[in-house]
């Protein structure tokens, strides 16, 4: 009896010693349901982020050198349980810190946790502006502003040949796609550009019929699609079996994702989207070296390429890092502000955060030209050519 | 003018599609009085029944319908032998928990065996179209009509004038008369499970080929058949067609006339319509 005691006693020292040693995190993704295809990108970061970090020492806490852990939990695409699972994270797993999930209506929905907590959560899945107009002190997120989205394609336009003048508008009915709306319909006036189709459709929308012989009939040059993978694809295909080739179109998810390219094969060809990330050297890191050694390894691991969801996934997790190593404490109060103030090169960019949380970073125009994604249009001028005006479907 | 023919044609070719969708889940309900849920699941195993049977072999998705009708129908059969017989007397709720869980069964498989990627059946013919008149024709949703008529004129002769059909019917319609007259329910319901589920590997099949799968396709699917089957009625496959073209329709002067939001807002609305003033469906026999 005295020596089970003792083996107790010594059991909780021991885990008592051990906890003091390691930073936990937790984190509730999309591993199951409609969005899982996504969701993946951010488990995969976080694994590989976390074990690249621990294998370098982990993360300095004052003097002390600790490993990070991570709790990770399936919301199985389902928002209400992912809130739960937020707050499980917190009261019973005692975890120090969150990660995001993917997507702006997890966010939305999961960052109230962390702020009625006072717990911050750092996720690069949520982009719409609406996350960061609530006056939350505690959410922090890597993904550039959502209004933004297709900026750099608009600025693309006004320098090509033929002009383009009229412009189709297409979202899904959830907060992202909504906030992309938004944003894209002052920068298209701003441009001066006429818009003859603005509709919402439903998210999940698999018919996309009536909306393109719309297009078809306003003669839209331009079509700008803010939506879901799923829908695009449809999307796409529909286009090409009712003869619908506008003379560009651009998507905000789909192009730069390797499944999306694979389902599609020729007829992903000409699809224009957008990207904050490429895997380029001249992204230095500090765990992962550059952005192109990162690309390779993440291939190598995972067995598909990343894209900027998998980027902005490993830089939340440096975010952390830096930000309790500056703050030399895992006091969730003191990590808050430090984050509030990190400045550090990574994989994905230079991390820095605005005075709402969100991070801000140019978006890449990009084009898939056969079979490979290519960079467009950033900044203010042209990396490569843009194939304009598309050609129709049977002249492909 | 153009337009509303376009729209009208895009509405009627949908229609022929959703007929195909909800065929097997109304001859599976008519007969055995279950509303079987993993309809959907069943459409989304073909779909990657024919997706990899193409992808692989290289084989046309348009001949790959019967190997994989074949293939779903000995799944189909298995699945009403070695579960839903045991409940086939059981109260509605519980069958509909028992078909509830084998979708939930089949999609998380789908989903280990197969990933989360979303995949496109895709034949260098999948985006051919004609035009008529000005109005652009898909060739494959012709082609898929063209099955979904096919299909159903073809259950409705098997229904009436073969033996299995007459049985299946006599099943339907008076069990107990039926088996006085030598009819095998055991054997009756799981052939007419087995041809559910057949008729939704053929959907599969040709949803691959003009949509998208992943392993989460079912549900939305197994949601639009059953309201095409209410809206039908289930005395007979051809109220399928007349629910089918009806939704398609439907929807698509929804879309254009008040906005693609409406889509399901209007096809719900017709679904309650339809139960409120004719509760047998379209084509149903009225009390």
């Amino acid at each position: 009896m005295m020596l089970r005691f003792l083996f107790f006693v010594a059991a909780l020292a021991a885990s008592a010693v051990a906890g003091a040693q390691t930073v936990t995190f937790g984190a509730s993704v999309q591993l199951t349901g409609p969005v899982a295809n996504t969701g993946r990108y951010y488990k995969d970061a976080y694994d590989f982020a976390i074990e690249k970090i621990n294998a370098a020492g982990g993360v300095k806490v004052g003097s002390t050198q600790q490993k990070i852990a991570l709790k990770l939990l399936d919301n199985q695409s389902d928002v209400n349980l992912s809130v739960r699972q937020y707050s499980q994270l917190l009261s019973q797993d005692k975890v120090n810190f969150l990660l995001g999930p993917f997507a702006s209506n997890f966010v939305l929905a999961d960052s109230s946790i962390a702020e009625k907590s006072s717990v911050p959560m750092v996720q690069g899945g949520g982009a719409s502006d609406e996350i960061y107009t609530r006056g939350y002190k505690y959410i922090f997120g890597t993904l550039p502003a959502a209004s933004d989205y297709f900026g750099s394609t608009i600025d693309a336009l006004a320098k090509l040949n033929p002009a383009p003048k009229t412009v189709a508008l297409l979202y899904a009915d959830d907060s992202f796609d909504v906030s992309v709306a938004k944003g894209t319909r002052e920068l298209l006036k701003k441009a001066g550009l006429t818009t003859v189709l603005d509709e919402r459709y439903s998210t999940n929308a698999s018919d996309f019929s009536v909306l393109l012989s719309r297009i078809k009939s306003g003669n839209a040059d331009v079509v700008l699609v803010a939506g879901h993978e799923t829908e695009v694809l449809n999307f796409i295909r529909q286009a090409k079996s009712l003869g619908v080739s506008p003379k560009l179109y651009s998507f905000t998810v789909g192009v730069p994702s390797a499944d999306f390219r694979q389902a599609l094969g020729k007829d992903a060809n000409g699809a224009s989207g957008m990207t904050a990330w490429l895997p380029s050297t001249s992204l230095k890191d500090q765990w992962f070296g550059d952005a192109e050694a990162f690309a390779k390894a993440w291939k190598a691991k995972f067995g598909y390429d990343p894209d900027y969801h998998a980027a902005a996934g490993v830089a939340a997790v440096e975010a952390f890092v830096n930000a309790i190593q500056n703050a030399g404490s895992t006091d969730p109060q003191k990590v808050r502000d430090a984050l509030a103030k990190v400045s550090f090169d990574s994989v994905y960019g230079h991390i820095a955060f605005n005075d709402k949380g969100q991070i801000s970073l140019p978006q890449i125009m990009i084009q898939i030209q056969d079979d490979k994604v290519v960079p467009i249009f950033a900044g203010k001028d042209f990396i490569n050519k843009l194939v304009y005006p598309l050609p129709p479907w049977d002249k492909r | 003018m153009e337009l509303l023919a376009q729209v009208l044609v895009s509405g009627v070719l949908l229609g022929g599609l959703y007929a195909l969708m909800a065929l097997g889940l109304a001859l599976v309900w008519g007969v055995l009085n279950i509303v079987n849920l993993s309809h959907g699941a069943l459409i989304m195993l073909g779909a990657y029944t024919s997706y990899f049977l193409f992808t692989v072999w290289h084989i046309d998705p348009f001949v790959t319908l019967p190997i994989t009708a074949v293939v779903l129908f000995i799944v189909g059969y298995a699945i009403e032998r070695g579960i839903l017989n045991f409940v086939i007397r059981g109260p509605m709720f519980n069958t509909l928990l028992i078909t509830f869980g084998i979708e939930v069964i089949l999609t998380y498989l789908a989903q280990l065996w197969f990933s989360a990627d979303f995949r496109a059946i895709n034949p260098t013919y999948a985006g051919a179209n004609f035009a008529i008149a000005g109005i652009t024709i898909p060739t494959v949703q012709v082609l898929v009509f063209a099955i979904a008529l096919g299909l159903t004129i073809a259950m409705w002769l098997f229904l009436l004038h073969t033996r299995i059909g007459r049985g299946i019917r006599a099943s339907a319609q008076n069990l107990v008369a039926a088996r006085l007259y030598g009819v095998d329910p055991k054997r009756i319901y799981a052939l007419t499970f087995g041809l559910g589920a057949a008729l939704a590997g053929v959907t599969g099949g040709l949803y691959g080929t003009v949509s998208q799968i992943n392993p989460y396709i079912g549900g939305p699917l197994t949601a639009k058949s059953f309201a095409i089957a209410i809206i039908g009625g289930l005395d007979n496959p051809l109220g399928v067609i007349v629910g089918g073209l009806v939704l398609g329709i439907v929807e698509s002067l929804t879309a254009l006339y008040f906005g693609s939001t409406y889509r399901d807002v209007a096809s719900f609305g017709v679904l309650l319509l339809v139960l409120i003033l004719r509760p047998s469906g379209l084509l149903g026999r009225t009390a």
